[in-house]
């Protein structure tokens, strides 16, 4: 789901991250969807190489993707075969999530990865040799050991998945289907995913990725420098005779002495949305239930998070009891815990049902986790805005998931009759409800009013609130510094002391805020 | 309207009342009344529905009131309204609203008293069936008046709604191994007591969030970000 605000919050962001003039050339793309150089040139109104330089800019930071899409029929005619950039509007809000990826590196790895981690962030994409490069110029010590440690380092990294090989320049993408041409020329309004179909975005970044086999591995000369014992482990690297064998089936890999300098590395997004996902799942969990169970979830978790192909995959993989205890007791936590206190854990994360049980075996129920979470998250919003009453009429429309009449939500709800048209009324005019009305003919009371939670167009409602809620943020924390420069007359110590504070909860809240964006949007 | 009863009902007599000592307007009127039977009338529908002045209706009506054979009741669809019902009738839920209203008016006084009682007992059997909210609720004679099964069970339902408590089907294992697996049960809600808020969620705990304004809200508007009076307040370190 692209929103409007959504759009204005990616602008906002790349605006302060590159500038006005590569932020108007990514509107541009985000706004009217995939285009050739030349068209972005047309709508923007700036000159080619200004585009070119902006767009080399986005492609560097993995915002933009070109591809080249070839129409039926159009052999022979060069400008058909022109390539074509997309914005790539998740990876751009992923900007502002940096600071919590390298807080998963840093509670995953060592210090010498997360500099590196810090590095990729930084510069979008880079080889291993640019990587070792700038570890030199920030130390002195010899050049070998420096090499051994970032080689080592990124061994680590890859080894976790939190880096991969940067995606193909320029995918060629053969015969568009009838979405696609519908999808080329959509407008923000109507630009959301439709479930189950595939968008050209994605037909285009699955075109780009590489295979799986070649994503995460590493090509080296030699065996690489870390202790022989854990070699074994670093199932990422590979040593060139190996991988020539893999060449024969990998036409897409370069000449292998070169690897070194020419691969481009990137920090794999994916795999850091993953894990705040898996987050967020053992947050919800200690939220209503105790220990024992976030220990088990938290286990459930670490086992299967490598089978799990896509983010938004909806169960893990079912585990056995065993092989769930198996895991509890390698965590600290875990160590003393019982057999059956695992099993006490499992009953009570059947209800709420976050865990399904089948056949003996157990399986994390991530699309109801998420489905709970967004639905607390919607209600609380109503809460605060209509008040308590509002609150039961919502959750029962939210739950009944059809048509209901005023005077049944009345009843059920347990709130006056002239005030529950009232509220209901309100709840429809800033759309949280969706409402028909039924005119019966000759009764006396000829018109009745049935509403219903519309949740697909109310969760993309909200969305945009949050996006838009984000931006303001953003502005206002901007608005602040702005004004510090103009509150000369406080005292000093005063002024910076408040700017503090203000900071502090105005960006606390955005990064808390982007989790609930994560949620409605990511997850 | 549908309850409208046919001559037969028209011409009843009351059982011991004596309506010789009536005039024959007062007749007129106190018929209609008792043909309404537990729906009753507005004194606005007998007007339109008998052929007298509306001075005569109105004194024929406080007449048949002084005599005790209509009273007057709160009709909840529209409670400013005069509303009559003959006196040997008791009104029906539909112009009362039902248990949970007296006087036209829910008894929210009432219902929230029974709200925490259930919860109360729920709480204190962890896992309840609504039998067994329904058998608690009866012994500790909370409520004067007996409650059935039904009533009861709209008692929970709105503890459900008001996120107090959950609705789970019993696994027939652990906490419910003395209830039949598949059948309805509650829960108290995790962690907090009765009463408590539900957890504030993130949007619910910024100004933006629940801002009523946040649809007219644009960064170089009148209404703004910069000049926002929320943000004044929840800035004001
Ligand atoms: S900035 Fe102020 S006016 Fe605008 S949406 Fe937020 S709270 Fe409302």
């Amino acid at each position: 789901m692209v929103t409007q605000h959504g759009i204005k919050y990616a602008v906002l962001l790349i605006t302060t991250h590159f500038g006005d003039l590569v932020a108007k050339v990514c509107e541009c793309l985000l706004r009217k969807g995939p285009l050739t150089l030349q068209a972005i040139v047309r709508f923007t109104e700036l000159t080619s190489s200004q585009v070119k330089n902006s767009l080399l800019v986005l492609i560097q930071h993995n915002c933009v993707q070109a591809f080249i899409l070839e129409q039926p029929g159009s052999h022979g005619d060069g400008a058909k075969l022109n390539s074509q950039y997309i914005a790539l509007f998740n990876n751009i809000i992923h900007r502002w999530r940096f600071p919590k990826f390298l807080t998963i590196v840093s509670q995953k790895l060592d210090k010498q990865c997360v500099e590196l981690i810090e590095a990729l962030l930084l510069h979008g994409r880079l080889t291993l040799k640019q990587m070792s490069d700038r570890a030199k110029s920030a130390q002195n010590e010899g050049d070998d050991v420096i090499l051994d440690a970032v080689r080592e380092a990124f061994i680590k990294l890859l080894n976790a998945h939190f880096v991969e090989r940067c995606p193909a320049a320029e995918p060629v993408l053969t015969k568009p289907t009838e979405e696609e041409t519908s999808a080329r020329k959509r407008v923000p309004k109507s630009a959301k995913i439709l479930e189950g179909k595939e968008t050209l975005e994605q037909r285009v970044l699955e075109a780009a990725t590489p295979s799986e086999a070649l994503r995460f591995l590493l090509v080296t000369r030699t065996e690489p420098a870390a202790d022989g014992g854990k070699d074994e482990n670093n199932s990422s690297s590979m040593t060139v005779g190996k991988k020539r064998k893999l060449d024969a089936l990998e036409s897409e890999t370069e000449g292998e002495a070169t690897d070194e300098q020419v691969v481009l590395w990137r920090a794999n997004f994916e795999e850091f949305i993953r894990r705040l996902r898996h987050k967020a799942f053992i947050e919800n969990v200690r939220a209503c239930l105790d220990d024992g169970a976030v220990i088990v979830i938290s286990a459930m978790l670490e086992a299967t998070r490598t089978a799990e192909k896509k983010v938004k995959t909806e169960n893990s993989v079912p585990l056995s009891l065993n092989s769930i205890y198996e895991e509890v007791i390698k965590s600290e936590e875990g160590r003393n815990i019982t057999f059956d206190r695992v099993r006490a854990s499992l009953v009570q994360l059947s209800c709420p049902p976050f865990v399904k049980a089948v056949n003996e075996s157990y399986s994390i129920d991530f699309k109801k986790i998420i489905e709970l979470a967004q639905n607390d998250e919607v209600e609380s919003i109503v809460l605060k805005r209509y008040g308590r009453d509002a609150y039961r009429m919502f959750r029962l429309l939210s739950s009944t998931a059809r048509l209901l009449e005023t005077d049944k939500i009345a009843d059920t709800a347990f709130v006056e009759k002239k005030d529950t048209t009232k509220i209901l009324y309100k709840l429809w005019k800033d759309d949280y409800l969706h409402m028909e009305k039924l005119q019966l003919t000759g009764a006396r009371q000829s018109q009745f009013l049935l509403w219903k939670v519309n949740k697909n167009t109310l969760w993309e409602h909200v969305l945009d609130e949050m996006f838009h809620a984000a931006l303001n943020l953003s502005l206002r924390v901007a608005h602040e510094l702005e004004q510090e420069k103009e509150l000369l007359n406080l005292p000093q110590d005063k002024r910076v002391n408040r700017l503090r504070k203000v900071r502090l909860l105005l960006e606390s809240s955005q990064m808390k805020l982007d989790d609930a964006i994560m949620l409605f949007h990511d997850f | 309207m549908s309850r409208l009863q046919g001559p037969n009902a028209l011409k009843r007599k009351r059982p011991g009342a004596t309506s010789d000592s009536l005039t024959e307007h007062e007749r007129i009127v106190h018929d209609v009344i008792q043909g309404k039977q537990d729906m009753g009338i507005s004194q606005r529908d007998m007007k339109r529905e008998i052929n007298l002045p509306d001075n005569l209706v109105t004194k024929c009506l406080k007449s048949l009131l002084a005599k005790n054979l209509i009273k007057e009741v709160k009709n909840i669809q529209n409670r400013g309204r005069k509303h009559f019902i003959s006196a040997e009738f008791e009104p029906s839920n539909e112009i009362t609203g039902g248990a949970w209203y007296v006087e036209g008016s829910l008894d929210t006084e009432y219902i929230n008293v029974l709200k925490e009682q259930c919860w109360r007992k729920i709480y204190g059997l962890k896992v309840a069936t609504l039998e067994g909210v329904t058998d608690a609720i009866k012994r500790s004679n909370v409520s004067q008046i007996e409650l059935s099964k039904q009533q009861i069970e709209e008692i929970v339902k709105a503890l459900v709604l008001d996120n107090e408590v959950m609705e789970v089907k019993s696994s027939g294992t652990g906490e419910f191994a003395s209830i039949p697996v598949g059948k309805v049960c509650y829960k108290c809600i995790g962690k907090r007591g009765y009463g408590g808020e539900p957890k504030v969620g993130t949007m619910a705990s910024i100004p933006c969030g629940v801002c009523p304004q946040i649809s007219h809200c644009t960064p170089d508007g009148i209404i703004s970000p910069k000049t926002c009076v929320y943000y004044k307040k929840w800035l004001d370190f």
